[in-house]
């Protein structure tokens, strides 16, 4: 059974028809592309399924449960949670706590026991500690858990945006341009870090991404978009040989390009 | 050794308010420091409340309060109330006056956390500008409200409040919460107020309920602040309703920003020092309001950050790493950042 069922999607602005009739069946660990042309409408159906959006018509079902209406915490507590495509880390809080702050709606001290800092909320805090250093180590950022978000270079902190993401302990993690921005040798790295995120914490992943080069490796299924509508889907391979994506997105020279 | 340090640092707070309690109880036995003197001091462990709980609101959750003076004023009533109205002159305010008192004080805080809810539902909505005009709005409604209660005095305010609150109180009551809220801030709440100061929407997109923290946030700060104005009442024991002025919410706003929002250490220095300054400037006469202003302009212009924006002293914070900070006015400098941050 799929993890997540998405079926009709559809978002109206006044007269825009942002996206239209967006279905998706997404399976336990599997790795969905989502790609398009600027302006398809990638972003917004990323914005409805995190809850920002509540969709014109249409359902989102996540294992049984009826996802719409629901407010974005409560999309993030029940198990989707994201990345964003301008980096939106809490830039005055260090490394660490930026982590810490995505495990807020795990922790189980009452305000009580927070503001008289008892023995067991101490220990719970220090089991956060370790947890979130442990995150830390396996993408590689346990050096700069101390310094500040804001200091961070531009590819740590899409990372970081990650190990955020990761720690609310996600059913379904979104990634929105994970690589913007970055230089080839970054995007390999990161390519290596979302096959290991996938296999590590048994999450399944739906990524918009640009860069070609990148998605096609890692993705199973790609999707995409072109003003709302979904022109075409399927494997890597067959999706970079469809006529239609070609025309709309890839170009004519992607087609002598080896994925 | 270390087990030493670590005792010391537990506890060397404590030791510390202990001894500067004894010491202010000293001059004051030797008469070095008169009664004038330490009205004045008392006023400052108050306004260092006061600046703590706006700290909250303002440093941490990045929202914009400039009615904190409302707070106090239901606080400073709500206590008056029941110390003056209700139990004055009965038997058992007699026997357990301090009882009364903590009562008074509870009520106080209890009235203004309620109103602090109340005022925390437009938090939600609004933002920065707008927020401060809802709040500003809101200290001067419960101003006018209070003028118009004959009950309590009206416009001409309520007297013979019975003057409980000692410097030992206000000691007291500074130090819990400096150590409640320290212990907040470095807390799964802490870091959620702190989460939607820098980014509320990525706050709502990692689970966290910004509505349940904001109004949780606001309604902390008030109960602080009617605790705060609980004890202002007993100190002065005359309360009237323009007391609790738009000028009074601004005297707060000043001491944190010229202190250091975000920083709790900032908040201490920011009210002590600004409430005791302009007394010391009394020499001046008239022109030491002018010196006081021009004093604050150029902290703010060579210290934008505030006295002690982005510090904390050891004892108001729980670890390293976990140094908090956001200039609100002008940009930090951002070079020796990265070295600081390192090396723990």
């Amino acid at each position: 059974m799929s993890i997540l069922e998405v079926s009709n999607l559809s978002i109206r602005f006044g007269g825009l028809l942002a996206v239209d009739d967006f279905n998706l069946s997404l399976e336990r660990n599997e790795l969905v592309a989502v790609i398009g042309p600027n302006g398809a409408g990638k972003t917004t159906i990323f914005n409805m399924l995190t809850g920002i959006y509540r969709p014109t018509t249409g359902t989102i079902t996540l294992e049984g449960e009826n996802m719409v209406g629901l407010k974005p915490y409560q999309f993030a507590q029940r198990g989707i949670t994201r990345t964003f495509q301008n980096i939106r880390l809490f830039s005055n809080a260090s490394v660490a706590d930026n982590v810490k702050m995505a495990a807020t709606m795990h922790t189980t001290d009452n305000l009580a026991q927070c503001l008289l800092r008892t023995p067991k909320m101490v220990r719970n805090e220090r089991a956060l500690d370790e947890k979130v250093m442990r995150l830390l180590e396996r993408l590689n950022m346990a050096d700069k858990a101390n310094l500040l978000a804001k200091n961070l270079p531009y590819g740590d902190q899409r990372r970081l945006e990650i190990a955020r993401a990761l720690m609310t302990d996600p059913k379904i993690l979104l990634l929105d341009e994970p690589v913007a921005g970055m230089i080839t040798t970054e995007l390999e790295e990161m390519a290596q870090l979302v096959k290991q995120i996938r296999e590590d914490f048994d999450v399944s992943i739906i990524m918009i991404e640009h860069h070609m080069n990148f998605v096609m490796p890692i993705a199973d299924r790609i999707k995409v978009l072109d003003f709302g509508k979904t022109i075409a889907e399927g494997t890597p391979e067959v999706v970079q040989k469809d006529p239609k994506v070609i025309e709309a997105y890839l170009g004519g020279a992607y087609q002598n390009v080896d994925a | 050794m270390k087990k030493c340090l670590l005792l010391l640092k537990k506890f060397g707070p404590l030791l510390g308010s202990i001894l500067f309690y004894a010491l202010i109880m000293f001059l004051r036995r030797e008469k070095i420091l008169n009664g004038y003197y330490m009205q004045v001091l008392m006023f400052a462990g108050v306004n260092v409340m006061m600046t703590v709980s706006l700290n909250l609101v303002n440093g941490f959750t990045g929202q914009f309060c400039i009615g904190h003076a409302g707070f106090m004023s239901l606080g400073a009533y709500g206590s008056a109330v029941i110390t003056t109205l209700l139990f004055k002159g009965t038997e058992f305010a007699a026997a357990a006056p301090i009882a009364v008192f903590l009562l008074g004080l509870l009520c106080g805080g209890i009235a203004a956390a309620l109103v602090g809810v109340l005022i925390g539902v437009p938090s939600l909505k609004l933002k920065g500008d707008y927020l401060a005009i809802v709040t500003l709005a809101f200290g001067e409604i419960v101003r006018a409200l209070l003028r118009l209660i004959q009950p309590i005095g009206g416009a001409r305010g309520m007297i013979g409040i019975p003057n409980y609150a000692n410097f030992g109180w206000i000691m007291f009551f500074v130090v819990l919460t400096l150590w409640l809220v320290r212990n907040l801030i470095y807390s799964p709440f802490g870091r959620a107020f702190i989460a939607i100061r820098d980014n509320e929407i990525a706050a709502d997109a990692m689970g966290i309920n910004t509505t349940r923290y904001k109004i949780l946030s606001f309604c902390i700060a008030a109960f602080i602040a009617g605790v705060a104005g609980g004890l202002y009442a007993h100190v002065l024991s005359f309360i009237q309703p323009d007391s609790f002025s738009f000028t009074k919410s601004s005297d707060f706003l000043v001491y944190l920003y010229a202190g250091g929002s975000g920083s709790l250490t900032g908040s201490v220095i920011g009210a002590v020092l600004l409430t005791i300054l302009p007394e010391m400037l009394r020499f001046l006469a008239d022109w030491r309001l002018v010196l006081y202003a021009l004093i604050l302009v150029c902290v703010m212009l060579y210290r934008s950050e505030g006295l002690c924006g982005g510090k904390e002293v050891p004892f108001l914070r729980i670890k390293r790493e976990s140094l908090y900070q956001e200039p609100l006015f002008g940009r930090r400098r951002a070079s020796s950042e990265h070295e600081e941050g390192g090396q723990a």
